[in-house]
């Protein structure tokens, strides 16, 4: 599926990733482990195109990652990031943006009634469709960027610390959720030790490779 | 419809326009705002243009050539173009083509849809129309742009992860911009939308005033106002869009990051 091929990667003077080379296969789950600041966001944005490594090369199905190939890296992965700023306005037209992007018109996605079904999951009630993004707590927007992740029904999920506001029993609920799924593949970036029963799960220090 | 003839102010009208300019000066002075110098700077700086470019419009009026008119319309394009990008905090040398086409395209088509539609001029180029409209919508145009562009491409960079966040879930470049210019729209025009709301009740705008000072009757300056400012909101709605359209393109890489580089400060 993705593949790092003795990538580097430095911000000023200081190396994120030096010579790091990594394999993720289909279906995988993957937990990135490393104290904070030494790159696991980075790598994140290395395979969604948003950094350039300085070497190396990044592989999405066997193919280098490209400009033009990394639209479709976007179009296939679900991306939930650490940051909780996820725009302004209703619950609702939030969702409705994402689904009316024209690369997911073509996808099958998820129907209202699903929309509510992991609403119902994830334990958030029908209501907050009505409520402003400004007025959710940081544990909601969490919860409501990780359902707008889930209705674009895609396989490959980059999921960057999204049970840090949440609750013990919550965190396990969204862990259990993505990772005894076996159709996806999942890399995640968390510092809960939490595991399912009956899950492999890889972990990739970073800090090993310094 | 003239009312009566412009009085013109004589040495002596100016002397004492100079004598009311000691009140700012000894405010100033007085209070030690620190100011006092620039103050008198900018006032004989101002007094200074407007002499050379009252001669120059003079000279531009009597000759009254198209070529010649057009030709200094793109002159006041190019300094708006110049000024735009300067106080928008980005590089000029990125944005010279694409600023200066959206004015152009934007103030050139209103100018001209005033002068055949509304005034409806034998000589569409007429220089005292061309050149005193052109004045007026570009004026808006540069004040506006700079809010529109440069809230733009600030916003995109401070929310830069929003942004990744958007073509992360599928959005093209032009999905995941559009709430970005939209917002930056709204704030642009804001303060026209504003100004035309209390117009004639908190203030008079200054063409009228001059018109009516110029001996026009007050419900001529009136119709002429409110023609201008329909014409602003539509060269301002115009040019904003187009300058958004049009540097987008100069602006991003090819997997849609947004170039570091077009800012100033970079």
């Amino acid at each position: 599926m993705f593949e790092f091929q003795h990538v580097t990667k430095q911000f000023s003077e200081k190396f994120v990733l030096k010579d790091f080379s990594f394999k993720i296969a289909e279906g995988d789950k993957v937990n990135i482990a490393g104290r904070s600041g030494i790159g696991k966001t980075t790598l994140f944005r290395l395979l969604l195109g948003f950094e350039q490594p300085d070497s190396g090369t990044i592989c999405y199905k066997n193919k280098p990652l490209t400009d033009a190939n990394v639209w479709e890296v976007r179009r296939n992965t679900a991306y939930v990031s650490q940051d909780l700023n996820i725009g302004r306005g209703k619950v609702q037209t939030f969702f409705d943006e994402t689904m009316s992007y024209k690369a997911n018109l073509h996808h099958k996605h998820a129907t209202g009634k699903e929309l509510l079904q992991h609403l119902d999951y994830f334990e958030l009630p029908e209501t907050i469709l009505a409520k402003n993004i400004e007025e959710l707590s940081g544990g909601e927007k969490q919860r409501i960027a990780i359902v707008n992740s889930l209705i674009l029904k895609r396989n490959i999920f980059l999921l960057d610390e999204v049970t840090s506001a949440l609750d013990p029993s919550l965190k396990a609920k969204v862990l259990d959720f993505f990772l005894k799924n076996e159709n996806f593949t999942v890399l995640y970036i968390s510092h809960d030790s939490y595991l399912p029963e009956k899950t492999v799960v890889r972990t990739l220090k970073l800090d090993e490779n310094e | 419809m003239k009312m009566s003839e412009t009085i013109d102010l004589s040495g002596f009208s100016m002397v004492m326009c100079g004598v009311l300019l000691l009140v700012p000066v000894l405010v100033a002075s007085y209070l030690k705002l620190g100011i006092t110098r620039n103050l008198l700077i900018s006032t004989v700086r101002m007094a200074v243009q407007l002499v050379l470019i009252g001669f120059f419009l003079e000279f531009l009026f009597k000759l009254n050539n198209a070529f010649v008119n057009i030709a200094w319309f793109l002159v006041m394009l190019f300094a708006a173009m110049l000024s735009v990008i300067n106080n928008s905090g980005l590089k000029i040398k990125s944005f010279v083509f694409p600023v200066f086409l959206s004015l152009l395209l934007a103030n050139l088509f209103v100018v001209l849809y005033f002068n055949q539609f509304i005034v409806r001029l034998n000589f569409i180029f007429d220089a005292r129309y061309m050149i005193a409209i052109g004045g007026m919508v570009l004026g808006n145009s540069l004040r506006s742009n700079v809010v529109g562009l440069g809230d733009f491409y600030k916003a995109l960079n401070k929310d830069e992860q929003l942004y990744f966040y958007k073509l992360s879930l599928g959005a093209s470049r032009y999905e995941a911009i559009l709430p970005f210019a939209k917002r930056s729209f709204t704030s642009a025009l804001n303060p026209t939308i504003a100004t035309m709301a209390t117009m004639g009740i908190v203030s008079l705008p200054g063409m009228m005033t001059g018109q009516i000072l110029g001996g026009s009757v007050p419900l001529v300056a009136i119709k002429y106002q409110i023609a201008i400012m329909i014409a602003i909101l539509a060269s301002t709605v115009l040019s904003i869009a187009l300058s958004i359209l049009f540097t987008v393109g100069y602006s991003f890489h090819k997997n849609g990051v947004l170039k570091k580089e077009i800012f100033k400060n970079s």
